[in-house]
């Protein structure tokens, strides 16, 4: 049972479709198993619905475009024979490859399991591996700790979003499972423990370098900004 | 229009709908691309306006959608406003991305698809309609602030940062306006 959602006006966003790429594959992964957030979708799409049948239209003759989109279709249809488009078995096939099943919004960037990707090891317990850079924008990555281990004390330059996909971490407020959004304001400083019973993999959207805190730890700080973007735009 | 002739425009758009899925009937699309391009141009033209090229292009990709995708239209989980909606807003939001400076390799197509809802129960047609009637009822008795809130973000699709910035007021103000609108409308309910 999901406990922390994206608030309601990420959602709003969501379903307005003006949320940034990078949050909203966040909030998909995470609604992908969430019926609360499903539901509340989907009264918020039929809301933008009713919003979008009332929009003033102007007039307008349409006639070209009109014939210009049913030639279009004659044609396809020729090529395809009439035939609906097939759907891609390939993904489906895929998820039985692994231990765990990787949600279907992040399949585009984890091909087949979250052990082929390319991780960078951070400390002996803690690994990332970045999926998607946005130019001169947000990081998009996969966190990995080991079981009961700390995360090294740190604080966010900007706002963060973790999403948890496997296993559990808790931190000064509160215990976090699968499936909870929690998003993390510039400035928050925490410090993670992973449960005790297994590894933890997290999905983080950062939109600027997080800074480690502790003494030794500190000496990381260069190695997390060269892996994001922002540093390096306005390097 | 009175409700009764505005029902049974609704029913016959389902028809026509099926009548794609079920024989590429074309007349039934011409019919569809009547009633909605116009709408989806708006929908456009409102996050960019001027921009009749660009609302061109995704209305023809939207009605492409519809043609290719009509088997996939579900009346039980969706009325068909909401599903062209839908279509409309991930169409304009590829569109967005294919077209601007910064190029996001992220595809919406994958974030954005049908949610299958596997509790689906016999009472869920019902329900649908329920909420349809709630939300719509709802929308008309907002304030106009209210709704003017909800249309800078759905339609223009303005963040809520931008929609404070045009409309000189507080990013509180804006977050504070779109909650109580959503509460009202039995969307929101407080976790």
């Amino acid at each position: 049972m999901t406990h922390y959602h994206p608030s309601v006006e990420m959602l709003t966003d969501y379903a307005a479709g003006s949320l940034p790429l990078t949050h909203a594959l966040c909030v998909s992964t995470h609604i992908e198993h969430c019926h609360e957030c499903q539901q509340q979708l989907r009264k918020l799409e039929i809301l933008g619905s009713h919003l979008f049948d009332d929009v003033p239209t102007e007039p307008r003759r349409l006639d070209d475009l009109k014939q210009n989109l049913l030639s279009k279709l004659r044609k396809s249809d020729r090529v395809s024979d009439n035939s609906h488009p097939k759907e891609s078995t390939e993904s489906k096939l895929d998820a039985f490859l692994e231990d765990y099943s990787v949600p279907k919004s992040l399949r585009q960037f984890v091909k087949k399991s979250y052990d082929q990707l390319s991780w960078t090891r951070l400390s002996p317990s803690f690994k990332i591996a970045t999926l998607y850079n946005e130019e001169g924008g947000a990081q998009v990555a996969l966190t990995r700790v080991k079981a009961g281990a700390h995360m090294p004390s740190h604080t966010h330059t900007g706002d963060e979003i973790t999403l948890v996909l496997e296993g559990a971490f808790s931190d000064e407020a509160g215990i976090y499972r699968k499936g909870d959004f929690i998003q993390r304001g510039a400035n928050h400083k925490h410090k993670p423990i992973v449960t005790k019973d297994a590894e933890c993999i997290c999905l983080t959207v950062l939109d600027a370098p997080i800074e480690f805190t502790g003494w030794f730890t500190r000496l990381l700080n260069p190695l997390i900004r060269r892996h994001h973007p922002f540093t390096r735009a306005e390097g | 229009m009175e409700p009764a002739l505005q029902q049974q425009a609704d029913e016959q758009r389902v028809l026509d709908i099926i009548a794609i899925a079920q024989h590429r009937d074309q007349e039934a699309l011409v019919r569809l691309f009547d009633y909605y391009v116009p709408k989806i141009r708006a929908f456009c033209l409102a996050k960019q306006p001027g921009a009749n090229l660009m609302a061109d292009d995704i209305a023809q990709e939207v009605m492409i959608r519809v043609w290719n995708k009509a088997h996939t239209y579900q009346k039980e989980s969706a009325s068909l406003n909401t599903w062209i909606f839908t279509v409309a807003r991930n169409a304009r939001i590829d569109y967005l991305r294919k077209n601007s400076r910064h190029q996001s390799d992220i595809d919406p197509e994958n974030l954005w698809q049908d949610v299958v809802d596997e509790n689906a129960d016999p009472f869920k047609d019902m329900q649908h309609h329920r909420d349809q009637k709630r939300i719509k009822e709802g929308l008309d008795k907002l304030p106009q602030e209210q709704k003017q809130v909800l249309s800078k973000v759905y339609l223009e699709g303005k963040t809520h940062q931008e929609a404070s910035e045009e409309l000189s007021l507080p990013l509180g103000t804006i977050k504070s306006r779109i909650r109580l609108a959503l509460h009202k409308l039995t969307i929101y309910i407080k976790r």
